[in-house]
């Protein structure tokens, strides 16, 4: 049996404008850490992850050592945890994004309330963080899948929430950037939003 | 039935991490009742960890012109010496056996959610039907209890500046709008009055960011105990 068919691709259908991810290749390697404290795998990991974890927590953390400290904190926790990342589960980003986000939950709350209690991992355990991909919710939420309803927005609409969502970008930001008046961007965001909760069914009270 | 959810932009803002830990539990609890929910955010959890890890190259490259300084290329951290410096050490670390908190209001026992585990509760304070225990999250103006209304209990009608999170562990209550059971995440903002009352009794999770304020007749001079059950 070959092993990466052990690993199972992300749900999340890959965002046009960016290169794909190699999923099977981050599962592999994120297996051979669990199983046989491969060093080697280890280092293709943290090339992946360290600089993309660093301009994360540097868009979060002014100081430059705490960024520093929630990359080695991630990626500390990628090497003694791995075995708790479950292929069957999901994808090798989701598991590492989890980790990454209670490390940052954390750091955050100590900063600004110099509370050491560690509650991430008990709002979102590491260890159980992902639905399976065949539970029984999958075929009636298909449509309701966020990425298929973001890329059924116009393009100008689809962009600024890309850039506002996943890239939390500010709305001066992306003014900034997609060099276009803020109005523009707040309107679009407006209407996308609109779109997107009427698509997603929320219910409005 | 539960009927009352975390908006989208909540749990977004959940999986991003950016949400107080007392709303954060409150949507991590609601979540483990209910299956469309837990559903949604691990879809969110995946597409965002798959936007912020992908987006690097080519998103980046069309938006952000940082002053073409390159993160991977910065001096200040080593990322050799990192590597070597956490690989130096074999040891797995095992999660840790959670076992979820008890509390005990009018003589019944409540076992708690775990996302509540590590957090320190005061002591439970009454008046009439009512029992609140402070969750002490240090949050500033946010203040987060457990509230147990004892069958027949209530509390009068209110309004409040800021939000309300009330959340059903146990039991029912009822109020203007309707009826409300376990699991129910039930978020009002300053403009909404409401009254809940619970013929059965309940525990809830409750967070709120201001006093509440009592709008009715005699009531209106609870309004220095306002503080008190929220
Ligand atoms: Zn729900």
């Amino acid at each position: 049996m070959q092993t990466n068919l052990l690993c199972t691709k992300t749900n999340a259908k890959s965002i046009k404008m960016s290169n794909e991810i190699d999923h099977a290749q981050l599962c592999l390697k994120l297996n051979a850490v669990a199983q046989k404290r491969d060093k080697q795998a280890f280092t293709v990991l943290f090339k992946f992850f360290a600089p993309k974890i660093l301009r994360i927590a540097r868009g979060k953390f002014p100081n430059e050592a705490q960024a520093n400290e929630v990359v080695q904190e991630t990626m500390s926790n990628v090497w003694r945890k791995a075995h708790l990342f479950n292929a069957d589960k999901g994808a090798a980003t989701t598991w590492v994004y989890t980790v990454m986000r209670n490390v940052t939950f954390d750091m955050l709350r100590k900063i600004k309330g110099n509370k050491e209690d560690n509650l991430s991992d008990d709002i979102w355990p590491i260890a159980e963080s992902m639905v399976s991909e065949d539970d029984c919710y999958d075929d009636h939420l298909a449509q309701d899948n966020l990425l298929n309803v973001i890329d059924s927005l116009p393009e100008a609409q689809r962009e600024v929430v890309k850039g506002f969502y996943f890239m939390e970008m500010s709305q001066e930001q992306l003014a900034i950037k997609l060099n276009l008046p803020l109005g523009t961007i707040k309107s679009r965001l407006r209407l996308a939003l609109a779109k997107l909760k009427v698509q997603l069914g929320e219910d409005h009270d | 039935m539960i009927k009352h959810h975390p908006t989208f932009e909540l749990l977004k803002s959940f999986v991003d991490g950016e949400l107080p830990a007392s709303l954060s539990a409150g949507i991590a609890i609601h979540a483990d009742m209910c299956p469309t929910c837990q559903h949604q955010i691990a879809q969110l959890t995946e597409q965002v960890a798959e936007a912020n890890f992908e987006f690097e190259e080519t998103f980046l490259d069309r938006f952000i012109v940082d002053e073409g300084e390159d993160i991977a290329d910065m001096p200040a951290i080593s990322f050799e010496q990192m590597i070597d410096n956490i690989t130096s050490t074999d040891e797995l670390v095992e999660p840790e056996v959670k076992t979820p908190k008890q509390v005990t209001f009018n003589e019944q026992s409540y076992v708690l959610p775990t996302a509540l585990n590590n957090m320190q509760f005061s002591k439970t304070a009454n008046i009439g039907k009512l029992s609140r225990a402070r969750i002490q999250l240090d949050e500033d103006e946010i203040h987060t209890s457990l509230l147990h209304i004892a069958p027949g209990g209530g509390v009068p009608e209110h309004t409040h500046k800021g939000f309300e999170l009330t959340l059903l562990l146990e039991g029912s209550f009822d109020d203007e709008n309707g009826h409300y059971e376990k699991g129910d995440f039930i978020m009002l903002s300053g403009d909404h009055q409401h009254h809940p009352v619970s013929t059965e009794g309940c525990l809830c999770y409750t967070v709120a960011n201001d006093a509440l304020h009592f709008t009715q007749g005699i009531n209106k001079l609870l309004n220095p105990i306002g503080s008190f059950i929220y």
